[in-house]
Formats: structure tokens, C-alpha cells, sequence
């Protein structure tokens, strides 16, 4: 930083501001850290925890730039349209609607009961599947800011991941008024919502990294993953309900990842209780091996990404 | 102060060009299956052996032909190309100017742009809440300002993105060719901007095909020629040489010479990174027994 004596000096030239507010910035608000060294691939490589630790210690330095991200790409997704927000809820919503008559002319189901039901599992569904269709080309989208200033490559999937989750907070905020209105009784479950939504959020960040840097080797992994993502929208419990499985196959459908979480937010909101031990303890174990995936793949190939772009 | 400094020891840097830059994986896949590989990979070096010292109060000038490994060797310092050999040492904060407007956000408003900007610079929202002024007054924009920059021709996109980068004193600029879009007046004003940051000891790394800004900015220089530093001095030596050695080669087509202190630089680097085939194409180039 500049002393006291050289800022005077420039300032009276009428392009720097007051001395008294630079004086007020610390050194160590500038950024990434100052002292960097940039290792050759020689270099004997961290181990995995120390790793981590680096790559997330990385963040702090550009907390705001995260920040201007995850604003700008929401405000590019709300802005410019009178209902803002409410855009980005119509497409859930008129699936809801659509599905809900379906189903309950089809089924005979009470219709309130059973839109509920939907939309328990379609809006995490949609966080997950958006942020990993979406965060999948990430860093590949990102080829023009990565080649000209240097971005930590997590950065990009994490702006993704971020930028959905907020999404999905706000709608699921409001969907969860809007049933109010219709007769969802209020309980103290919906507190640990939160907890639910951590868990939810490192899971598909976890998925949403290792995609991202998978896109950069097979650029067609982006159309293989949406295809997937598309089928597992029928393997989860999100349209059907979960007793209308065959108990001999009921196994098949519940061991997959996604159905746990979907399940955490049905039990929460939908049946006003806690989840069992059990389900946190798979969604926590599926959240940790997906993050642990994709520091891994992180970690291989980091230094190579840029030269592949 | 403290120490600023910049230390590029031995680095080299080699491009693998692939012939189908996005593969799929079906491609992958059925290549498993075929005898031919269709992806073929070209290596290039992009820097062979670079070493180089940039010590506080340094303002060194790049020159070099186009394709030399100049805006490789900065983007090699700012960290977007991690060097497969050797290591840098970087202390101090660095603001690159590789290429003006990274990360503007053309749907935005040049306010906004300032911030998103400054984000991605690495710096922090107070700081540049405290530089928004300054910057909007240095470029000049005035009322556009608050326009979207889509709107904004490509002078005005410079001089934004100039004022950006060096209105908050970084401690090390990396400058790359970015006076081409800015007018006369615009550039002088830089000009006279980069003096003044020069009196407060810090680097500057200036890449520049116009040897006056090189002459006028720089108190060293560096001449590359095909990923290798092939002379260092002082601006005047640099530019002579550079003029007299390699640039008359294109008009001439004889072979480049160099000192003999340059010839043997590129061999070492098979002997660090096994895989890599040896360097030998600079050094059949040269002459045997040729001196500057």
C-alpha cells in the first residue's frame, strides 16, 4: 500500500480520493494474498486436507467477487420484467398446477394434499438438477474470464451452485406461505429447514465440481448429464408417492442418492416432522463423498484445465 | 514498503495443441477402438527456460515479434498458466491489464461494470466504493456512465477499463498492448498516469510493439524470440538489438543470431520433465560460432 505522504501528493491532482479514505483499507483487503508462489508441476503436491484447506482459504480472498456474481446473475435473471421474481416461479408453478389436475383426476387424490406433496420434492429436485445442468458447463462457459485474470477454479461452479440455491430458498419460502394459505399448518420443523438445505447445497456442489471440470475433458457430458437428470426425475419419489412402490422394488428406487434428500424436505415441510436419524445420516454421508469427488478430480487436474479450455 | 518483488526461476511452459479442441466422449470412447489416433496432439514451447528477476522500481519492457511468449510470460506471473517447470515467486498484488474489459458485463451499466471489475481484480467492495468517483472522473465517461456498456464504443471500453486497473496504485501492473483503442489525448493522459505511479516504487511489466512507450515508461527491457529471453539491457540496447537482430530476419530471410551466452539455455528442460521431448529447434537455428 502507498504511504500517507504519496497519496497527498496524487490526490491533489484530482484523481485519487480523500487520503483519510484509503488510509481506512487495510493491506490485506486487496485480494488474493500478496505473496504468492506459483509452483511448476514438479513441486511435490499438498496432501488432500491441505488441499482443501487451500482451496477454500482461496474463497476468502474473493468473497466479493462472489458476491457481484451471484447479485448479477440473479438480478439478470429477475430484472427487466414487471413481475421479476415471480417469473422464475411460474415455471414450477404451472408444472405443479398441470401435474396436480393430472393426478388428481387420474388418482382421485385430494388435490391441496397432493400438490403439497409436489412441491416438496419438485423445488429441491429443481435446485439440484438445475445447478448440476447448469454448473456442468461452468468452468467451460467461463474460458473467457479464466484465460485473461486468475480465478479459482471452484469459483464457477460455486457461483452456479449459489446463485440456484438462492433461487430455491426464495421459492421455497414462498411456496411454503402460499400453502399456508391453503391449509399447511405451521410446525417447529420448518426451523431446521436450514440444516436441510446446507446439506442439500454441498451435496450438489460436490456433483456440480466434479461435472464441471468432467465437461472441460468431454464436452458432451453436458447432454449425457441432462438426459440422466431427466430420468431421475421418475426414480425419485417427487411425482408418485412412495407407498404406490411395490415393497420388492421399493429397495432399487430408494437407494438412490437423491431420493434421500428429496425426503428430508418431504418429511419437513409436508409432515411437519424430523426426519429420522437415519436420513441425515445418508444425505450428510452422500454430501461428504460427492465434496470429497470433487476436490479429488479438483486436485488432479486443476493445473491442467486451463491448457484444455 | 515492503519487499515487491517478482522471481520467474527456469520456468517453462509448453502448449498442447489438439487437433479437435472439444472432444466428446464418445469420440474417447471409439477411440479406444481405432489403431489411428485422431486426436493428434502439436506441442509447442511457449516459454523455454524464462528466468527473470523484477525487483521493486522496475519497469520492464517485453518486446518481441508476435507469437514471441510475451502475454505468455504475464499470464504466466498472474497465475492463468501454471508453468510445467520451474517456479515463480510472486510478492505483491498484482493487477493485470491483459486484456482491457475482462469480465464486463455488457447487459450492465459501466457503474456496475466498475464493481464487477474491480471484483474480479481481487479487490474488496470498500475499496472500490471509495475509487468509483475517481474512476468514473479519470475516464472520462461523465453522464454514459450509467448506460449499459453495450452502448459504449471500443475507446470508451478502454478507457474504463484503464482507469479500472490503474486508478488504485497496484503494487505490480502487467500491461498488454492496451493503448490501441484509446485516442491521443486518452493515451497521454495514461501516459502521465503510469509516470506518476512509477514514483512509487513499484513494477511495472509493460508488453508494447510501440518502441516509444517502451522507451519512455521502461528503465529495463527484455527481448524474446520464440519463448526465450534472448537479450536483456537497458530500453535502447533492447529495442537496437531487437530491431537490428530480429526484426530485419523477416524482411531478410537469413537466420536469427543470438549470444553465444543463449544457445545452450534450451537443452535442460528433458532432463527435468521426462516425457518432454528435448528442445532443439532454437538451437539449430543458431549459427555455430554466431555473436551479436
Amino acid at each position: 500500500m502507498a504511504t500517507l505522504e504519496q497519496d497527498k501528493a496524487l490526490s491533489t491532482d484530482g484523481i485519487m480520493p480523500d487520503v483519510a479514505m484509503l488510509d481506512a483499507f487495510q493491506p490485506d483487503e486487496f485480494g488474493l494474498p500478496a505473496a504468492t508462489v506459483i509452483a511448476g508441476k514438479t513441486a511435490a503436491p499438498l496432501s488432500f486436507p491441505r488441499y482443501v484447506y487451500s482451496k477454500v482459504n482461496e474463497l476468502r480472498f474473493i468473497k466479493f467477487a462472489f458476491v457481484s456474481f451471484v447479485t448479477n446473475n440473479l438480478r439478470r435473471r429477475y430484472q427487466r420484467s414487471v413481475l421479476g421474481f415471480a417469473w422464475s416461479m411460474l415455471n414450477p408453478l404451472l408444472m405443479m398446477v398441470v401435474l396436480t389436475t393430472i393426478f388428481s383426476l387420474l388418482f382421485h387424490r385430494d388435490p391441496k394434499t397432493y400438490g403439497m406433496y409436489m412441491f416438496t420434492g419438485l423445488l429441491p429436485w429443481q435446485f439440484i438438477s438445475e445447478s448440476i445442468a447448469i454448473g456442468c458447463m461452468s468452468i467451460t462457459n467461463a474460458e473467457a474470464f479464466m484465460k485473461k485474470v486468475y480465478v479459482p477454479k471452484l469459483f464457477f461452479p460455486l457461483v452456479t451452485c449459489s446463485t440456484e440455491c438462492v433461487n430455491f430458498v426464495l421459492a421455497l419460502t414462498s411456496m411454503i406461505l402460499l400453502a399456508m394459505c391453503v391449509g399447511l399448518k405451521p410446525t417447529f420443523a420448518l426451523l431446521v429447514l436450514p440444516a436441510a438445505i446446507a446439506v442439500t447445497f454441498l451435496f450438489t456442489f460436490g456433483i456440480t465440481l466434479c461435472l464441471s471440470v468432467g465437461t472441460v475433458y468431454f464436452r458432451d457430458l453436458t447432454h449425457i448429464v441432462k438426459v440422466v437428470l431427466q430420468s431421475f426425475f421418475y426414480f425419485i419419489p417427487i411425482i408418485w408417492p412412495l407407498n404406490a412402490l411395490p415393497e420388492k422394488y421399493a429397495h432399487i428406487f430408494l437407494s438412490n442418492p437423491f431420493t434421500h434428500f428429496i425426503l428430508l424436505y418431504r418429511s419437513l415441510i409436508f409432515d411437519g416432522q424430523l426426519p429420522p436419524a437415519q436420513e441425515w445420516g445418508w444425505c450428510i454421508m452422500y454430501a461428504t463423498l460427492t465434496l470429497i469427488a470433487g476436490f479429488w478430480v479438483l486436485q488432479k487436474k486443476e493445473k491442467d484445465i486451463i491448457f484444455r479450455l | 514498503m515492503n519487499d515487491v518483488h517478482i522471481s520467474v526461476r527456469d520456468a517453462s511452459l509448453r502448449f498442447r495443441l489438439y487437433r479437435n479442441p472439444t472432444p466428446g466422449l464418445k469420440e474417447t470412447v471409439m477411440q479406444t477402438f481405432r489403431r489411428k489416433k485422431a486426436n493428434a496432439v502439436t506441442e509447442f514451447d511457449a516459454l523455454k527456460n524464462i528466468n527473470l528477476e523484477v525487483k521493486s522500481g522496475d519497469r520492464l519492457g517485453i518486446v518481441g515479434l508476435n507469437g514471441a511468449g510475451k502475454s505468455t510470460l504475464l499470464k504466466t506471473i498472474v497465475g492463468i498458466y501454471p508453468p510445467q517447470v520451474g517456479e515463480i515467486e510472486v510478492n505483491g498484488k498484482i493487477t493485470p491489464m491483459i486484456e482491457l474489459g475482462t469480465g464486463f458485463d455488457h447487459e450492465l451499466s459501466g457503474r456496475e461494470n466498475i464493481f464487477l471489475n474491480g471484483a474480479l481484480l481481487g479487490r474488496s467492495y470498500k475499496l472500490m466504493k471509495s475509487l468509483e468517483n475517481a474512476i468514473i472522473e479519470f475516464s472520462e465517461l461523465g453522464e454514459m456512465i450509467d448506460l449499459p456498456i453495450k452502448y459504449y464504443s471500443t475507446g470508451m471500453h478502454g478507457r474504463l477499463a484503464f482507469s479500472i486497473g490503474a486508478i488504485a496504485d497496484p503494487e505490480i501492473l502487467l500491461m498488454d498492448e492496451i493503448f490501441a483503442a484509446g485516442d491521443a489525448q486518452f493515451v497521454s493522459k495514461c501516459m502521465s498516469r503510469l509516470h506518476q505511479m512509477m514514483d512509487k516504487s513499484q513494477i511495472l511489466i509493460l508488453v508494447s510493439h510501440d518502441n516509444n512507450h517502451i522507451l519512455e515508461l521502461c528503465n529495463r527491457a527484455i527481448v524474446m524470440y520464440k519463448g526465450q529471453v534472448v537479450f536483456e539491457g537497458s530500453p535502447q540496447e533492447s529495442i537496437d538489438y531487437y530491431m537490428e537482430n530480429i526484426v530485419i530476419d523477416a524482411t531478410h530471410p537469413a537466420q536469427p543470431t543470438f549470444s553465444e551466452e543463449f544457445v545452450g539455455v534450451g537443452s535442460t528442460l528433458a532432463e527435468v520433465d521426462g516425457p518432454i521431448a528435448p528442445v532443439t529447434d532454437l538451437i539449430t537455428t543458431v549459427p555455430a560460432g554466431a555473436a551479436v
